[in-house]
């Protein structure tokens, strides 16, 4: 019965899409926005378990259902989706509401489908259709920044998309399937397993940022208006994830070198994310950094998958609460820094605690949801390897402590947000859907009892406390110093990393490598190469070269030329055809 | 089961005879033209749809006529020739429309259209050829018909473009009748079969078969614009917008690719030719045209211009598709048949819309015109992501089989072919759809429609045919379905 709702949570946001482009529906199609995600939401809560269709009309025949993965996220994507469109209609300027609702739906009708397709084509289709729908919410401002910010999302988006279409030939090609749960198992033996993890590093890689491939996520998530953002940050980049749970043989094989490499990087990216968020001056783009932080714990998580399969069903949960949690504590802080740039009728002071409590979730606070999520990933650490196990459990708290540290920073920031005049005025009703993800974020621990074999004990709140009280010691000390004015003190006030980061390497390397090769070739060489190089130098200028291949080309327009081509191949033809004789006699 | 032998004639005399009657037409009968033009059109459409269901159910339809000893003419249509003819009877009918509005007051309609039903004519009998002789015809019919289309205009730019492609096409045409003539004193017959007519050949010959091949492929490679043959199709876009959707997307461009899928398939076969050993080459040279015209497509800043060369790598899928040598990348090169032509038609139906609208030529004018014309602008940006191979757009199914093929032949770097190739598509298709609909307008203009019907309605159509193609790729009677019809007959049955 509810199968059939399925098809349906994608295509209802597409037609709210497509009403927005008839002047007509407009209006309508605004009021309905806040309810986009409600079928979603109702299939998340009461489809039937491993529920799937088979849609053999769509695409190489496709088939969509719900499992426990999906569930999780559909779950998460249909109030954080909801609870962001709810927002976005008062918070916005009526004027902007149906551009960006137009962009907003057909992101949402992607991040549904990926959720509900098990065929690789099909999640490919709504991975693509997300990601560029994205585009319009990215540059919804148009400001020079954005469209710095869209381009580099798209070079990257682009790059991923590549990686991903060569991933999933691999796959489908030596899997004979395209379903991936049938292709899981059988991956393992793929000749091409190595190729196919690379490039799933890659093309999912990029959506979650990883370190070395997150360059555009600092840039493109602050830039988008703040429910946007809430939703790219709390759940766009979990449909990387989500990508690597449904295409890595997971719980199918031990992979150590690459279950390493995915724990190596997320655990690096949770530390240095923190590191250059902590020298951010936007809280949007600090947050973004702790979202690339947040989300290496759980690139680490995929690893300790990949070398463990045989607790890879715990792993899985683990996955899955932490992704609920940090979906809806980045949500409630993304919407709570839009509720600060707003002339509220809330006082400030009400909006900061409000602000403070994801901030405290995300350092995994007692009782909130960030503490549920610590402690099950701790607890899941233990199986690992020797070395691995005391590196994580030593990490984790190390994480705590360092989130401590971005989210203080964060309420500083936070604090000096100016509420923007332009911005239209809410009422108190509007609050609403951020007072909601605040509750989530409060009672998801409460939800532990359909966990089974997790209980609340006092040892767990201590273990997660004194992370919290030593970054507050640290905070104090270091604040206290911050104010006194020596040079040092100016001098780490004035370190500033640009958002980016790495990006600047990218571009500055391109730019050294190239100047160093000119001056290897201008200084090193011998005369003549010298001399041969410049000449090579001035056709190979792209310009000129074009130029020369427009000249090239005009040449071959020419009758003498053409007919003299032809001859010549006549000449060479007729050379060839006593060869071919001889051979005959 | 030969029965119904005329049905083949018959598509070929509806565009034929209306050419024909046509010139007859005084220049100011605009009714009647107009009438006769969509008659034939339509009942093309029909006749085809008519075929194609009973081809379906195994029906065969040949003709032959004597024509010279040992030489018959010989229309077939066997499920390839009904792939290509039903692809420019369907785009015959909306570039007939299309062109009816984009003409609308413009002199010498009467030679335009007539020579437009003879091109789609010649076309329909390089379709249905039944053998390299028959098809050798129609393909220099071809040829002639389609010059005074790409000189209507009749400025010199126009005059220089025709001279152009008569030197390229006549010289192919020429390494074509050599190719043939000197296949023909080998084997004595010339007609198309299944796995093809000359691996039954001594071995001894198989040198000359060579060089045969190569004469072949150049004949048709001039058509099907294979790098370094490929001048004058960027020259050629100065003929008027249908002309040019016509040319890129069915007739002229697709008659060349055609020819290669028939010299490999139906005259040496696809395994005879793998094994000689031609069609790796064949593939290298697609592979590099692939990348070259994408490479220069990145620097022209004339729509059409980068449309043009956008046409000569995509092409080259095809080639690519069955000089591969297997079953799942020959569906993917035969499909692309179908759906480049229905996208390159939709781009450069929306060129000409743009161009004709709002005057704008150059890619650098094109500022905010998905504000002025978000129809045209919405084809556009579809059937361009399409040829991207964004999903679900009918270009993503055929790179799908593409890649999957050429791991299956054991040619992993097609793939990485295909991959750069997609980067270098989205570098050049991208830019235009920022421009059009991100950046500011120079002047706040809009109206209501925002093109006359007959213009607009055309590229929405066959946009969303493309859309459909690849969304409901796998549903019977798509091109998809009837590409693996196609293979089924070609690879398996032996």
């Amino acid at each position: 019965m509810m199968g059939s709702l399925i098809p349906h949570i994608v295509i209802w946001p597409l037609l709210l899409a497509g009403m927005l482009q008839t002047p007509r529906l407009r209006t309508l199609a605004l009021r309905l926005s806040p309810w986009a995600t409600f079928p979603a939401l109702l299939t998340a809560l009461f489809a039937s378990h491993h529920e799937v269709i088979k849609l053999p009309w769509l695409l190489l025949g496709s088939e969509w259902g719900m499992d426990l993965t999906g569930r999780a996220l559909l779950l998460l994507t249909g109030l954080l989706w909801g609870l962001a469109c709810w927002h976005s209609r008062y918070h916005l300027p009526p004027t902007q509401q149906a551009s960006f609702f137009s962009w907003f739906h057909l992101a949402l009708a992607g991040n549904i489908g990926l959720i509900v397709s098990l065929d690789m084509l099909s999640f490919y289709l709504f991975f693509t259709l997300m990601s560029l729908a994205s585009y319009g919410l990215v540059v919804h401002t148009r400001s020079e920044r954005a469209c710095y910010a869209g381009k580099c999302y798209l070079i990257f988006v682009i790059l991923g998309e590549a990686a991903l279409f060569a991933a999933l030939l691999l796959v489908a090609s030596t899997c004979s399937t395209l379903s991936f749960e049938a292709a899981r198992p059988l991956l393992v033996q793929s000749e091409w397993l190595d190729t196919i993890l690379l490039l799933a590093w890659i093309g999912f890689g990029i959506k979650v940022g990883t370190i070395g491939l997150h360059v555009w996520l600092p840039l493109a998530h602050p830039v988008a208006p703040p429910p946007a953002s809430a939703v790219l940050s709390g759940i766009m980049l979990k449909a990387g994830l989500l990508g690597w749970l449904r295409l890595l043989p997971l719980g199918e094989a031990t992979l150590e070198s690459w279950g390493e490499w995915w724990m190596v990087l997320g655990l690096l990216a949770a530390f240095c994310a923190v590191l250059i968020g902590l020298t951010q001056r936007d809280a949007k783009t600090l947050l973004a950094y702790s979202s690339i932080s947040q989300m290496g714990l759980l690139t680490a998580a995929v690893g300790l998958g990949l070398i463990l399969p045989h607790a890879w069903p715990q792993i899985l949960t683990t996955i899955l609460i932490y992704s609920l949690h940090h979906g809806f504590a980045k949500g409630a802080l993304f919407l709570g820094t839009s509720m600060l740039m707003h002339t509220h009728p809330i006082s400030r002071k009400w909006l900061l605690a409000g602000v403070a409590l994801p901030a405290l979730s995300l350092v995994g606070a007692p009782l909130t949801s960030g503490w549920l999520a610590k402690s099950l990933l701790k607890t899941q650490a233990m199986h690992a390897p020797d070395h691995w196990e005391i590196l994580w459990q030593n990490l984790l708290p190390a994480s705590a402590v360092a989130t401590a540290l971005l989210m203080a920073r964060f309420m500083l920031l936070a604090i000096r947000v100016k509420p923007d005049e332009t911005l239209p005025i809410p009422a108190h009703i509007h609050s609403v859907p951020w007072a909601i993800l605040l509750l989530l974020v409060a009672i998801m621990p409460l939800a532990t009892n359909w966990l089974g074999d997790f209980e609340i004990s006092l040892s767990l709140i201590i273990n997660s406390l004194w992370p919290l009280m030593f970054a507050g010691l640290l905070f104090h000390f270091f604040y206290r110093q911050a104010i006194r004015d020596t040079p040092l003190n100016q001098r780490i006030a004035n370190l500033a990393i640009p958002p980016g980061d790495m990006l600047a390497w990218y571009e500055h390397s391109i730019r050294i490598t190239s100047a160093r090769l000119h001056h290897l070739l201008d200084r090193k060489l011998p005369c003549w190469l010298q001399k041969t190089r410049h000449m090579l130098l001035r056709k190979l200028d792209l310009s000129a070269w074009s130029a020369h291949l427009d000249r090239a080309e005009k040449l071959l327009c020419h009758w003498p030329v053409a007919l003299c081509g032809l001859i010549l191949l006549g000449i060479i033809l007729t050379r060839l055809i006593p060869l071919a004789n001889q051979k005959l006699i | 089961m030969i029965t119904q032998s005329w049905l083949p004639l018959l598509v070929l005399l509806t565009s034929l005879l209306s050419g024909l009657i046509i010139f007859t037409l005084p220049e100011k009968s605009v009714r009647t033209r107009t009438t006769l033009n969509l008659l034939a059109a339509f009942s093309k459409v029909g006749l085809v749809s008519w075929m194609i269901w009973h081809i379906y159910q195994g029906q065969h339809y040949q003709i032959r006529i004597h024509f010279l000893p040992n030489i018959d003419l010989v229309l077939q249509m066997d499920p390839l020739a009904v792939l290509f003819v039903g692809l420019s009877a369907v785009l015959w009918l909306t570039t007939t429309f299309y062109a009816i509005g984009y003409l609308e007051g413009s002199p010498h309609r009467s030679r335009f259209f007539g020579f437009f039903s003879l091109c789609v004519a010649a076309t329909a009998g390089v379709a249905m050829a039944g053998n390299l002789f028959t098809f050798l015809i129609f393909y220099e019919l071809l040829t002639l018909t389609a010059y005074p289309l790409i000189v209507h205009r009749g400025t010199e730019a126009a005059r220089k473009a025709g001279q152009t492609y008569l030197v390229y096409t006549v010289g192919g045409g020429v390494l074509l009748l050599t190719g043939t003539a000197w296949l023909h004193t080998l084997t004595g017959t010339l007609d198309f079969t299944p796995q093809g007519f000359v691996q039954q050949l001594p071995s001894e010959l198989h040198p000359q078969l060579i060089v045969i091949f190569i004469l072949l492929i150049m004949g048709v490679g001039v058509k099907a614009t294979l790098v370094p043959l490929h001048g004058w199709l960027p020259q050629a876009m100065v003929a008027p917008a249908p002309v040019s959707a016509l040319l890129h997307a069915v007739a002229v461009v697709k008659a060349g690719v055609f020819g290669i899928v028939r010299v490999l398939y139906n005259v040496y076969g696809i395994d005879f030719a793998a094994a000689l050993g031609i069609t790796f080459p064949l593939m290298v040279l697609a592979a590099i045209t692939i990348i070259y015209s994408s490479l220069r497509a990145l620097t022209q800043d004339d729509l059409k211009r980068r449309l043009a060369f956008s046409t000569v790598s995509q092409v080259s899928y095809i080639t690519l598709g069955v000089a591969l040598a297997g079953p799942i990348s020959a569906i993917g090169g035969l499909v692309h048949l179908v759906h480049q032509g229905l996208m390159k038609i939709t781009l450069f139906f929306c060129a000409g819309n743009i161009a004709e609208t709002l005057g704008i030529h150059k890619i650098s004018e094109m500022k905010g015109v998905g504000r002025r014309m978000p129809l045209t602008m919405t084809a556009f940006t579809l059937t361009a992501l399409g040829m991207i191979g964004v999903p679900p757009i009918a270009g993503f199914i055929s790179k799908w089989y593409l890649g999957m093929g050429a791991l299956q032949s054991g040619h992993a770097w097609v793939i990485g072919v295909l991959i750069v190739s997609t980067l270098l598509n989205a570098a050049y298709f991208l830019p235009i759809l920022y421009t059009a609909w991100f950046d500011q307008p120079d002047t706040e203009q809009t109206a209501h429609p925002e093109t006359s019907h007959l213009l607009l309605w055309p590229p929405v159509i066959t946009a969303l045919l493309s859309l459909a193609a690849g969304l409901f790729a796998a549903l019977p009677y798509t091109p998809l379905e009837w590409a693996r019809f196609i293979v089924s007959f070609e690879f398996l049955q032996r």
